[in-house]
């Protein structure tokens, strides 16, 4: 069949309008719009028409806009439709319950009550209906105030209507109500869930350690009793600071009711406090001390910066020592190296000699109650002492090569951890920064200079090198990827003298256009090492590629993934 | 998590066009730095997009503010509109070539991403677009990958959305309980309270197709609807010997059509007659399903090619 015959009975429909277009330009446009575009010929028809419409010169106006209701002013509930918006309403507010809950990784509080409409004739007729206030609005909505609710929705729910008061919902209190609101107390949580909240929280653990410590408090007026220590339940730790008595032994399983949760570098920490609630708990079923305690052995993609107290066991592939002048003048030694597990890399640094050296490599150790530090995203086990390190008779797992270990991890997994080298991935570039390319700086510091000047030694002869700057997206979460000189080079196939060269004539700018061409929407892969903080994700590339992608297959992934079948 | 800091970037949500045009509800932004966010039907909160599909209209526009670019791309299940505003004038110029292609009857497959935004008409009615950061024109294999990818990401909110259905109510508690992902959880309460109760069914299709499409087999909604009808038809014959129901259908859509199309010469101007008319016309004739209507003016449009759509929104006997 030729495209002609194929595409008959649209070729008809597009003479029918432009009644001089040529059937075989009418024909192959159709067959692009299928091949090339994948859009089926009904769906490219409108397409196609309006082409050659256009060609033909008969003129297609600018699209006009098709309406929505706006706005609906009522006085009975009676009167409302399950889908209307922006209403406008009076009533009186019967009944005000808040509860906390986290909402975008704060806690909020929101309310349910009751509210009644026609509130202004005594004894009359009136409807009640639920209402949830979603925009905070405790002040305005003590019961038995009325109230004048503008821009709130209608929300149906197996049949059931009621009102929900949005956080763009404007109340105006016609008539103040009496009584105030007090927060709810929460319900307790399980640890990996405080690991991600912010602000009070309750929670039932066991603690696993449990040490009294003596700190200089802050204005140097004498010091401080506390007890620091870690709470575990079966879905992971989380170190605790008590001011004050903490006299619960190591074992015990407790309630801790409203206790703050700070953060020092990437710990939360739940600090216990005076207004906190601590009591002894019951439950037969909680996982016993010494589960907990097998189950906290971290692995290295789960180190992260500042935590202490961590259990770990890791190989060593390499061992050496150094010895530097302290402040003190006095001569140290430190002994390091650079460990991996089957989850990624870190280094081992230790302030004490431990029973190792070159030729034990490699090797396998167990660290106990060791405390992590990162540099520039790369995890630092701490040994303070040497009973914390035991020696292993043999690797726990095939031993591995650390040349060719790199963990290959899902995007946004690695952005939403903590710190982590040694690992693969990949996802979508979604803009490449004006950055990008030749940079100059500062022959003092190394830092990039911005118009030829120095933030820190202000104007300077710049030191030229070769950056790309990249952000990588997979729609769950996105970072920054930055390819210094000798991966730039190798993904851009060109000398840092040939890159400058190229950019001489106009500062850049058709270098910068080129990369944006050929890498925006495409999915490249990487291998390096991810710096991530408050800040978001930085990740430092030792290589850079387009990602092998082969649409079919991943398709029927998705197929079976969510059970989408034709 | 650390609280989001206030300047940290937006991840760009994969999402296709229909489940974007069909949102009404706009989110965030009370403070002058907080990123402002559509919320999707199926609890999406968007901030910045990346959407694909091939060009479908370019044009420039001459505003009080200076020149802007004004385009759309194509994807399986419709329109993604976009705009290059006067304050991105480092795009302008690439704009400017692409016009000139496009004018020439060029079409090519685009990627864009941009930032969400919407306008609201003096009736009160909300519309969806998106204002560009950065495109790229691309091949067939970077748009499929751009398919499977959306259609992954939409089947997860399709998903996420029975949970969050099933839930107890649609606090964040309930939702979490429910096992609604975390980066749901604020988009689908939010949704779950403003959208009401319906059915993602149309949402799949737009997910099937594009995997169709994807995998290279290239189907039309009307195409995938008469197959699947056809498979329901044939499950009903096997089970019941009496296949009278399904007779009703298309009978009742065949009045639904004539009403449309009466209305529609009956009423049409010079510049033909706007949805919302033919909307009112038919109500006075007992036509009152917005959605069945719509369907017969698709059908009209695009099949039977008894009507054309001059401009968006206004149609005429052909």
């Amino acid at each position: 069949m030729t495209t002609t015959e194929e595409f008959a009975n649209e070729i008809r429909a597009v003479k029918e309008a432009v009644p001089d277009a040529d059937e075989t330009s009418i024909a192959e446009e159709f067959a692009r719009y299928r091949d090339d575009f994948l859009i089926p010929p009904k769906e490219a028809l409108r397409s196609v028409l309006k082409k050659f419409q256009t060609e033909a010169g008969l003129e297609v106006t600018a699209p006009a806009s098709t309406g929505r209701p706006a706005g609906k002013t009522v006085e009975r509930f009676s009167e409302l439709g399950a889908d209307d918006t922006n209403v406008t309403i009076e009533v009186e507010v019967v009944t005000y319950t808040p509860r906390m809950q986290m909402v975008r990784g704060e806690e909020r509080q929101i309310a349910f009550g009751w509210i009644e409409d026609n509130p202004w004739q005594e004894g009359g007729e009136r409807t009640r209906w639920d209402f949830k206030d979603w925009g905070g609005q405790a002040e305005s909505l003590s019961p038995g105030s009325v109230v004048r609710l503008e821009g709130v929705t209608v929300n149906e729910w197996n049949g059931k209507r009621s009102i929900n008061i949005n956080q763009g919902s404007r109340i105006a209190v016609l008539r103040a109500g009496g009584r105030a609101v007090v927060i709810a107390p929460s319900e307790p949580v399980s640890i990996s869930r405080l690991q991600t909240m912010d602000g009070f929280a309750t929670v039932v653990a066991r603690v696993i350690s449990a040490t009294p410590r003596t700190v200089d408090k802050r204005d140097g007026s004498g010091t401080l009793d506390m007890v620091k220590g870690r709470l575990a339940d079966d879905t992971g730790t989380i170190g605790f600071a008590c001011f004050g008595t903490f006299d619960h032994p190591v074992g015990t399983l407790l309630k801790i009711e409203s206790a703050a949760i700070r953060r020092f570098r990437d710990n939360p920490e739940l600090n216990i406090g005076e207004r906190t609630k601590v009591e002894v708990y019951h439950d037969g079923a909680f996982a016993s001390l010494e589960e907990l305690e097998e189950s906290s052995v971290v692995a290295i993609e789960g180190l992260r910066d500042g935590a202490v107290d961590v259990t770990a066991v890791v190989q060593l592939t390499s061992w050496g020592s150094r010895t530097f002048t302290g402040q003190d003048g006095v001569e140290k030694t430190v002994w390091g190296g650079d460990a991996v597990d089957p989850t990624g890399t870190c280094r081992l640094t230790a302030w004490t000699e431990l029973p190792l050296d070159e030729s034990s490599i490699p090797v396998a150790v167990r660290l106990s109650n060791v405390r992590v530090r990162a540099w520039q995203g790369t995890p630092d086990l701490t040994v303070d002492r040497v009973e914390q390190v035991t020696v292993l008779d043999s690797i726990p797992w095939e031993e591995i090569d650390p040349t060719s270990h790199a963990v290959s991890v899902g995007f946004s997994e690695l952005m939403g951890g903590g710190s982590r080298s040694g690992v693969t991935s990949e996802a979508t570039v979604v803009s490449v920064a004006a950055g990008s390319g030749i940079i100059h700086r500062c022959p003092e510091c190394r830092k990039a200079m911005r118009d030829g000047a120095c933030r820190d030694h202000g104007p300077q002869a710049g030191v030229e090198d070769l950056r790309l700057r990249i952000i990588l997206d997979d729609g769950l979460a996105n970072g920054a990827l930055i390819l210094g000189r000798d991966p730039a080079e190798a993904f851009l196939g060109q000398t840092m003298a040939e890159v400058l060269k190229a950019t001489e004539s106009d500062g850049g700018e058709a270098f910068l256009v080129d990369l944006r061409t050929r890498m925006i929407g495409r999915r490249y892969q990487f291998a390096g090492r991810a710096i991530i903080d408050g800040q978001g994700a930085l990740i430092m590339a030792d290589s850079f590629s387009v990602a092998e992608t082969n649409p079919v297959e991943e398709a029927g992934e998705v197929r079976k993934r969510w059970g989408v079948f034709a | 998590m650390i609280t989001p800091q206030r300047n940290r970037r937006q991840t760009a949500i994969r999402l296709f066009a229909r489940e974007y045009y069909e949102s009404s509800l706009p989110d965030g932004g009370a403070g002058e730095f907080d990123p402002r966010f559509i919320v999707t039907k199926l609890g999406a909160r968007v901030n910045r997009m990346i959407v694909a599909g091939v060009i479908e209209r370019l044009e420039l526009r001459e505003t009080e503010r200076g020149p802007m670019y004004s385009g759309a791309v194509r994807d399986p299940t419709g329109l993604h509109m976009w705009s290059v505003g006067s304050f991105k004038p480092e795009l302008h110029a690439e704009m400017e070539e692409l016009l000139a292609r496009f004018d020439k009857g060029d079409r090519f497959l685009m990627t864009c991403i941009g930032k969400a935004s919407h306008y609201t008409n003096d009736d009160g009615s909300m519309f969806c677009r998106m204002q560009m950061e950065d495109y790229a024109i691309i091949d067939r294999d970077v748009y499929a990958c751009w398919l499977v990818e959306t259609a992954d990401h939409t089947m997860r909110r399709i998903e996420a959305l029975g949970k969050a259905q099933a839930a107890e109510d649609t606090s964040a508690e309930a939702l979490r309980d429910a096992e609604v992902p975390e980066d749901l959880i604020d988009g689908l309460g939010l949704a779950l309270n403003h959208y009401g109760e319906w059915d993602a069914e149309g949402y799949k299709v737009g997910v099937l197709q594009a995997l169709n499409a994807a995998e290279g087999r290239v189907t039309s909604f009307e195409e995938h609807e008469a197959a699947e009808s056809q498979t329901v038809a044939e499950t009903a014959a096997e089970t019941s010997p009496e296949p009278a129901e399904s007779t009703a259908e298309p009978a009742n859509t065949a009045d639904v059509e004539a009403v449309v199309l009466e209305v529609i010469t009956g009423n049409a101007g010079e510049d033909g007659i706007d949805y919302d008319t033919i909307m009112k016309y038919c109500a006075k004739k007992g036509l009152t399903d917005e959605a069945s209507i719509e369907d017969a003016i698709d059908c009209l449009r695009d099949d039977k090619c008894e009507i054309m759509e001059p401009r968006f929104g206004w149609f005429k006997p052909m």
